[in-house]
């Protein structure tokens, strides 16, 4: 393995763990502009992660927090920007 | 007018919910993901009343990026669970303003990663991937997996967990490397356990 790509492998597990620090994230995105092959590396990482952090035993959701999402959503929608991009969108 | 199909391909259901208002994919989209995001701020903010509270937070912002979601930068799990573990970080990091910086000894010994047998509340239905996964992750060692947890589920940079566990800077990156590496060994196994 090149040293460019063990460097990137070592940031993007980095970013991945969530333990980069701001110059790690900007020496990885540096890396990825020059060689975007090494996204690769990162994706596998992140899904690695991921399925970590969703292998604990699912736990049951209340019966009223979809409608409270919907409720919040539907806030959002009718919110002032929303309102103006559908009066901007008007034929 | 034959009714459309439903997706059941989690990105196409991501594409549904930025394209459709009707509110049909958000609501699939929460009965597959919901149960998980709960369990994982459960985890990592051990309290249920405030997970609950966030997990309404954390789906309303995937409905919002819906549209940004690009799946050529992680699978929809890892999308959902950035999301969740952001919105669990900065709760934690709220908390840590009002109350001190004790997460860490509060993550280790009240969870860590562990089965959560027992519970009233864990659901049955995704045992079988949750045991597959589990057993994945004994094969990281007690290091690797120190490391994993303080930087994942408690938002440490490198710096801060060798402060912590009195390490190098970089033994701490080795070991986060080197874990991260033997979970992405892993990957074949969990891809297989998803579909199985």
């Amino acid at each position: 393995m090149s040293d460019e790509k063990e460097r990137a492998e070592l940031l993007a597990a980095l970013h991945a763990a969530g333990a980069a620090s701001d110059e790690d994230e900007t020496e990885l995105r540096a890396l990825l502009e020059a060689d975007p092959s090494l996204e690769k590396i990162v994706k596998d990482f992140q899904d690695s992660i991921a399925a970590l952090a969703s292998s604990f035993d699912p736990l049951e959701t209340p019966p009223k927090t979809f409608a409270q999402i919907q409720k919040k959503i539907a806030r959002e929608r009718g919110g002032f920007f929303s309102r103006l991009r559908s009066w901007f969108s008007k034929p | 007018m034959m009714a459309e199909a439903k997706p059941t391909d989690p990105i196409d259901l991501v594409a549904a919910m930025a394209a459709d208002d009707s509110g049909a994919p958000l609501k699939e989209f929460y009965a597959l993901y919901a149960s998980t995001v709960l369990a994982l701020l459960m985890k990592m903010l051990g309290s249920r009343a405030e997970a609950e509270e966030i997990l309404q937070d954390v789906f309303v912002e995937l409905w919002r990026r819906a549209s940004q979601y690009d799946s050529s930068r992680g699978g929809v799990v890892a999308w959902v669970v950035t999301v969740a573990r952001s919105r669990a970080l900065d709760a934690l990091r709220a908390r840590s303003r009002r109350y001190g910086n004790n997460q860490q000894q509060f993550f280790s010994d009240r969870h860590g990663i562990r089965t959560d047998g027992g519970r009233p509340d864990v659901l049955v239905s995704s045992t079988r991937w949750h045991q597959a996964l589990r057993q994945a992750f004994q094969r990281l060692s007690e290091d690797q997996r120190s490391v994993l947890e303080l930087s994942y589920f408690l938002g440490m940079s490198h710096g801060q967990i060798a402060e912590t566990l009195n390490l190098p800077v970089g033994t701490v990156k080795s070991r986060i490397l080197a874990g991260m590496r033997e979970l992405r060994t892993m990957l074949p196994i969990i891809h297989r356990s998803m579909v199985a």
